[in-house]
């Protein structure tokens, strides 16, 4: 039985999932009506796939605390392997996207090593891996890559079965992230964020739980590498690898709140609808409102809209996800 | 009365620096043995040497009898040995609850189980009002107290305490000396070290004096009161 | 092949001379604010394009642009200072925030050379007579050489500057121990400001240099120049000035080697490879002691 005393959580924890389902659920049927109410697929396709790119980002940043600044690597990795596969080896979409998200997990497992460094060095060290995996790309015999003109997958674009594909990513990388937030794992994770020879003597096997929570850091961009691969057609070293790909999934996973499953999705969302908003305004200005927007956001914003919240509400932090 | 820990000739030098060198020491269950010597004797290393933080440099670390020397630290936790810091070292951005599941990840228990276990460690240590913030949020003293929970989580058989009482005042020193009187009462080895004479004594049933690395003295409260090396060590040069 | 090497070692030094410029400002920013400029590639390249502006509308021939750079870029610098940093260092988390924020400056500063100048690659169409010197065997073009005449007098300078006067000790003192040089009365938010309006004034006048030497800039050939940067302050230890200024001539000398002996693509590869090498085997430098951090 359990005892009284444990009756507050218990009720935490029913305002907690309530949430989980609300915020979920309207995810879901939203999205899932987009393509039938005929309404904006383009948008709502970078839309999920901002939310899944920041979302595992913050894998990475939030709960690891590491801040790879080569991020584009596993999403450039991603999509080149589904643009291959499907272009040169005939394979069906379906059965190529899962090798990106391998292609994404085998980077990770190359790029280990360098979870020995923290800071500066890390974010510098990625940035320049992401910097030999583009050029190694390019610089591969055109049959294989495209060379500079990149890899067209033929007619098989088809936009929404690729517009529902991103959205069951989106929701498992959601499902994983929300899970891993209240596993054991996560709290792993957190702690050596918070300290990690303090972990590992509180008996924590911290390269393990770092590499476990790189890894899924790692999957879920490359995925979408390979379902924007699917989606647009074609694939390129120019834009797979853009370093404003990781400028954007950054800024959005910051601009939300690193470190709660809620704050990423609620920056992507608040983003990439103001965005879209300049965008169409003006043209030319993007670029330099998204620049302007990363160094409003630190001076002035820097734990991010929920975590601002949560500043102020330390209580809530029990029922927010 | 078994041996819970034992070090044989442990040595750690930095550089030119000899932090340790050769120390023996052992702690049988149930025991307390206080660590004294100045700053900078070498009292924080011998600990980081033991938990496996530092690799020694020669020598040996036993628990209950197996070797541990150069096994990495999550290892050496399994094995059954809990630690304070000397500047408390919590999970800032975890809450209490959270910062007290740590040491347990690995059990079989059910989470509702821990945590349950956590909520009782808490209310021990008189912080379960504070069980949801941040651990950043507790002041200095309340750390300590947290790291002591979350220390004792795992139920290990053998605690080290660095400068549990340093930075504190008098009220939460009585309150963490009780404490650390259940945990030996409990038949934990504890291992204490203080550069404060007087909490040491106290609770310590033999003493190792520490200086320069070297032991200079080992024994009985009584022994270690009046030996001229101690006195020297603490008064001279 | 003798003289594809002579040819390499001058353009190595060359290049070097630049590349150390570039690696000793981003070290001193870092060695004194601890803050690691993404932007540095960006102000680098801002310089060149004010040394193109000064000579396609006012006709101001680029040496004589290197002192309007220096000074302009010296006070945009000190502005800058107070208006980012401050803020910064109040946050909870200042180094990962200083990232994002330099990101964020490095973002803003390319978008907007990108609106005023477009994407075009751009070029000073000014040239010394004679058009080259002969050096040995082989000819180099004057504004080569002029450039490397500047870069060393500007490293003679700086060393002289850092080790010879006041508030040179005072910055490498800074840089050794930040603590320490508040308590003998720095204001060390003024010594701050005055090392990132120093660092900002030496991308400047680097860039200037960087339009003669180099063929082309364009708005985003900032991201090149601060990689180099990340790879010259490494390999000479963060923090270290002279060790930068070494490591920057090494580093340009492997480079035109590498252009000589391995094709294009490769040669940049090698640049990465340096860079994670050394942070992975000598994280303190080339010339560090050997102890991690
Ligand atoms: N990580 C380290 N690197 C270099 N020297 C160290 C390190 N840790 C401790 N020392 C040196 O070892 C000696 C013993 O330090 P410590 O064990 O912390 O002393 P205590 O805890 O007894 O005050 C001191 O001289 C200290 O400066
Ligand atoms: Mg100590």
């Amino acid at each position: 039985m359990m005892p009284v005393s444990s009756r507050p959580q218990d009720s935490a924890d029913r305002i907690y999932f309530t949430l989980v389902a609300l915020i979920g659920g309207a995810l879901m049927i939203y999205f899932a009506l987009v393509p039938v109410f005929g309404l904006n697929v383009a948008f709502h396709f970078y839309l999920m796939l901002w939310i899944t790119m920041a979302s595992a980002f913050n894998v990475s940043s939030g709960f690891s605390g590491y801040l790879p600044f080569g991020y584009v690597a596993f999403y450039g990795i991603g999509a080149f392997t589904t643009a291959i596969l499907v272009k040169k080896a005939a394979f069906p979409v379906f059965l190529a996207l899962p090798f990106s998200g391998v292609a994404g997990l085998v980077l990770a497992l190359l790029f280990a090593p360098t979870l020995r460094l923290s800071g500066i060095y890390f974010g510098i060290v990625s940035l320049a891996l992401a910097g030999i995996c583009r050029l190694v790309i390019t610089n591969m015999p055109e049959e294989i890559t495209g060379g500079s003109f990149g890899l067209q997958l033929g007619s098989r674009a088809h936009p929404v079965q690729s517009f529902y594909v991103m959205m069951a990513v989106m929701v498992v990388a959601l499902a994983t992230i929300l899970w891993l937030s209240r596993s054991r794992l996560g709290k792993a994770l957190r702690a050596t964020r918070d300290d990690a020879d303090a972990a590992e003597m509180m008996g924590i096997n911290v390269p393990r739980v770092r590499l476990y929570g790189w890894m899924i850091a790692a999957f879920f961009p490359a995925v979408c590498g390979g379902v924007e691969a699917w989606y647009t057609n074609v694939v390129d070293t120019e834009t797979a690898f853009n370093t404003l790909i990781t400028a954007k999934t950054v800024i959005y996973a910051v601009a939300g709140g690193l470190g709660t499953v809620t704050g990423p999705i609620i920056g992507a969302v608040a983003m990439v609808w103001l965005d879209e908003l300049i965008w169409r305004q003006f043209p030319l200005l993007n670029l330099l409102i998204l620049g302007v927007a990363t160094v409003a956001l630190v001076l002035f914003l820097p734990r991010g809209i929920v975590g601002s919240i949560l500043r102020r509400k330390p209580q809530w932090r029990r029922y927010v996800p | 009365m078994s041996i819970a820990i034992e070090t044989r000739g442990l040595t750690k030098r930095f550089g030119g620096l000899v932090a340790l060198d050769g120390v023996d020491l052992q702690a049988a269950a149930g025991e307390t043995l206080g660590i004294i010597g100045v700053n900078g004797a070498g009292k924080t290393t011998l600990m980081n040497c033991i938990c496996g933080l530092y690799r020694p440099d020669g020598g040996d670390v036993f628990i209950s009898g197996e070797r541990v020397t150069g096994q990495p630290p999550h290892v050496v936790a399994h094995k059954g040995i809990g630690r304070t810091f000397q500047v408390p070292r919590v999970f800032r951005k975890m809450s209490l609850i959270d910062n007290l599941l740590v040491p347990v990840l690995d059990h079989r228990a059910s989470d509702a189980e821990l945590t349950e276990r956590a909520e009782g460690m808490l209310a021990r240590m008189q912080l379960i009002d504070l069980r949801h913030n941040y651990a950043e949020e507790l002041s200095g003293g309340q750390q300590k107290l947290l790291e002591m929970a979350r220390m004792l989580m795992p139920d290990p058989p053998i605690v080290m305490l660095d400068e549990p009482f340093a930075g504190v005042h008098p009220v939460l020193c009585k309150f963490m000396i009780e404490r650390i009187e259940e945990m030996s009462g409990a038949g934990k080895a504890v291992l204490l070290i203080s550069h404060d004479l007087t909490s040491i004594y106290r609770l310590s049933t033999r003493v190792v004096a520490l200086n320069q690395g070297k032991v200079i003295a080992e024994g009985g409260v009584d022994d270690i009161r009046g030996n001229p090396a101690v006195i020297e060590a603490y008064l001279g040069t | 092949m003798e003289l594809l090497i002579l040819n390499g070692i001058v353009n190595g030094l060359i290049v070097g001379g630049i590349y150390a410029l570039v690696g000793v400002s981003l070290t001193l920013l870092y060695g004194v604010l601890r803050v690691v400029n993404f932007a540095h590639g960006e102000f680098v390249i801002a310089g060149s394009f004010f040394a193109y502006v000064l000579f396609t509308s006012l006709n101001v021939p680029p040496l004589l642009a290197l002192p309007v750079a220096a000074i302009s870029f010296f006070a945009a610098g000190w502005g800058l200072y107070y208006v980012l940093i401050p803020r910064l260092s109040r946050s909870d988390d200042p180094e990962l925030m200083s990232f994002l924020m330099f990101y964020g400056v490095s973002i803003t500063a390319a978008a907007l050379m990108l609106l005023l100048f477009e994407a075009d690659s751009r070029s000073i169409d000014y040239s010394f007579t004679p058009i080259s010197i002969q050096v040995g065997p082989i000819y180099v073009s004057t504004a080569r050489l002029v450039a490397l005449a500047i870069t060393a007098v500007i490293s003679a300078g700086l060393a002289l500057f850092l080790f010879r006067t006041l508030p040179g000790k005072a910055l490498r003192a800074a840089i050794m121990n930040p603590e320490a040089i508040q308590i003998v009365g720095v204001d060390i938010v003024r010594l701050s400001a005055f090392a990132f309006a120093l660092a900002t004034a030496l991308a400047g006048v680097t860039g200037v240099l960087v339009a003669l030497v180099f063929p082309a800039f364009n708005a985003f050939s900032g991201t090149e120049y601060t990689i180099i940067a990340f790879i010259v302050v490494v390999l000479g230890g963060l923090g270290n000035p002279v060790g930068a200024l070494v490591a920057g001539v090494l580093f340009g000398l492997a480079e035109q080697m590498a252009t000589v002996f391995l094709p294009q693509a490769l040669a940049q590869i090698v640049g990465f490879a340096i860079l994670v090498g050394t942070i992975f085997l000598r994280p303190s430098g080339l010339f560090g002691t050997s102890t991690k951090k």
